[in-house]
């Protein structure tokens, strides 16, 4: 891969899968869940949703110590999400605070992860609520999500709640435990917890998948022509 | 074990020319997830690797790399020398890109690395030498080919193929083999006729044989402008590898002159044969140097003074495998060159 700097020029995707979303092949962040394939570009997650709100949780500054005194950093904790099924968690830290904010927004978008949504009683309308009681954890902080009926809201803490809000879930029973006080362990800890909706085998995902080809090996033709006209 | 069509049977031939390399020596240790490919231990310690399995493995490798659709998305990878040869030959028969010597971390998760590669498939020459290759791997799907010896560690390795991986001449023949079965599959080569390339161009080069080399040919004037003889061994390589980009009848087909020049001087040939004649196996140094027509079989050494084809059974005289001193003792890693660190892969 021939480039005049290091860095990314923003212009042209340097990997596969960024290419195929540049050219359209791949529409869906859930045919990029399908076949695990990591995100390294996040111009791949915003052409591929281009509604998402980012919402910065929280600036936190850490020091640490010189001989000259202290050096201060910032932290910066963002959330990101589409309110519809989607949501990242992104931590930064920086010497400036607005540095630290886009790149959390950056690693946000990487780290995106979809939400499965259920019911919690009978199956009318949209899913609006946790499929199943999930729970994650961080550091000390334990984060249960409970199914709750339609109207409910979010019953949570304002850090959770906004997390679960961005991802579109509706209704639910929250119970956490722990230093829920650290914010980064809290935010952390229910994002696990959201994870791991889709993590939960429920009897419905009980019926065999058919095996299909990945989209690397679907699309290889015109990867393979992107490639010659890099390739040294 | 699978019903696989006949013709992906090991012939004869190529039985002996595993046993031949030793690629059926294993190491001492041995690894519980190669428990089942071994055949017996021998009361030196050493463990014999079953080479029925090691040719199954082989083909089932070879019909994966077949599979994949655009062969540049192979990578084949050799940290250690004796390897290096053998995966830059695969790679320049097979289509594949080669990664030799030192395995930049980051070359399959970083994309600002200059050597960035997103392979669907890789082939290792050593799992435990080649481990930040396949540990790579692991963080980006793709799925792993591994020559794996009695004591290699198998963690996120796909498919082993059970061989021995301390012999140069055991590396080299498996790479052989394998770009063989994969261009057979290919359609590209016909399964009657033998491989017109022989082994021996898989095979490592000590930079003491390249001089010898060297200096066989310098007095030579006739040689052609675009032969470089300097003395360092990746040079002659690059040579080699211009040939065959020009388009040399055989692949590994040389310059006639050179022929005569190195016949006259080393009488061994690299004739690649059986274990049966006296000749004391100093011979691989002129590989470059020996010319194969097309027709005849492999093992045929047609350097000028042993220009006839052999009786079939007769093997030449001018074999260069002697079983007596061959090392059973199941290769030693010591004799292997360590690499240079300015050997300037990226």
């Amino acid at each position: 891969m021939t480039r005049k700097n290091g860095k990314h020029s923003g212009s042209a995707p340097v990997t596969k899968l960024g290419r195929l979303v540049k050219e359209g092949k791949i529409k869906d962040l859930e045919q990029i869940y399908k076949y695990s394939l990591p995100i390294k570009e996040y111009q791949i997650v915003d052409t591929i949703l281009p509604k998402l709100s980012d919402e910065v949780m929280k600036i936190m500054p850490v020091q640490k110590q010189t001989r000259a005194g202290q050096r201060t950093r910032f932290k910066a904790f963002v959330v990101v999400g589409d309110s519809d099924g989607h949501v990242g968690l992104g931590v930064k830290c920086s010497k400036e605070v607005a540095t630290a904010i886009r790149g959390a927004i950056v690693l946000a978008k990487l780290s995106i992860i979809p939400v499965r949504r259920g019911y919690w009683g009978s199956l009318l309308g949209d899913p609006h609520t946790v499929p199943s009681k999930v729970t994650g954890r961080c550091g000390s902080v334990t984060c249960r999500l409970v199914p709750a009926p339609r109207g409910t809201g979010i019953v949570a803490a304002p850090t959770p709640k906004k997390l679960l809000q961005l991802a579109g879930i509706t209704d639910c029973y929250t119970t956490s435990r722990g230093s829920t006080r650290t914010l980064g362990n809290f935010v952390k800890a229910t994002f696990a917890a959201i994870g791991n909706t889709y993590a939960f085998l429920t009897p419905d995902l009980w019926e065999k998948i058919e095996h299909k080809k990945g989209p690397y090996q679907e699309f290889s033709d015109i990867l393979a022509k992107a490639t010659e006209k890099r390739r040294v | 074990m699978s019903k696989l069509p006949a013709c992906l049977n090991a012939t004869e031939e190529d039985i002996r020319y595993l046993l031949a390399a030793q690629a059926h020596i294993g190491a001492k240790n041995l690894n519980v997830k190669m428990i089942p490919y071994v055949w017996k231990r021998r009361p030196d310690g050493i463990h014999i690797i079953n080479i029925g399995k090691t040719w199954e493995k082989l083909v089932l490798a070879a019909r994966i790399i077949a599979a994949i659709e655009n062969p540049s998305d192979v990578v084949v990878i050799s940290a250690r020398p004796y390897g290096q040869r053998a995966a830059l030959k695969f790679a320049s028969y097979t289509g594949a890109q080669a990664i030799a010597g030192r395995f930049t971390p980051g070359t399959f998760t970083n994309y600002i690395t200059r050597s960035f590669k997103e392979p669907r498939l890789i082939i290792v020459t050593d799992p435990r030498t080649d481990h930040q290759a396949i540990k790579e791997a692991s963080y980006v799907n793709i799925p792993v080919i591994a020559l794996a010896d009695t004591d290699s560690p198998m963690r996120f390795v796909d498919i082993a193929i059970p061989a021995n991986n301390k012999a140069k001449h055991s590396i080299g023949l498996l790479y052989w083999m394998l770009a063989r079965e994969v261009k057979r599959l290919k359609n590209e080569i016909s399964r009657d006729k033998p491989w017109d390339v022989m082994v021996d161009m898989f095979f490592y080069r000590d930079p003491e044989e390249t001089e010898k080399d060297t200096e066989a040919l310098a007095p030579t004037e006739k040689t052609p402008p675009t032969f470089n003889m300097t003395d360092s061994n990746w040079d002659t390589e690059n040579v080699s590898n211009d040939w065959e980009a020009t388009g040399t009848a055989a692949i590994g087909g040389v310059n006639p002159s050179i022929v005569a020049a190195i016949a006259t001087n080393n009488p061994a040939s690299s004739g690649w044969d059986m274990p049966d004649t006296e000749e004391t196996g100093g011979g691989w140094g002129d590989t470059t140097g020996t010319f194969t027509a097309v027709s005849e079989p492999p093992f045929t050494a047609v350097s000028e003074p042993f220009a006839e084809p052999p009786v079939p059974v007769e093997p030449p005289p001018t074999s260069v495998f002697d079983e007596s001193t061959f090392d059973t003792s199941g290769g030693d890693w010591a004799d292997e060159p360590t690499n240079n660190p300015s050997s300037g892969w990226d």
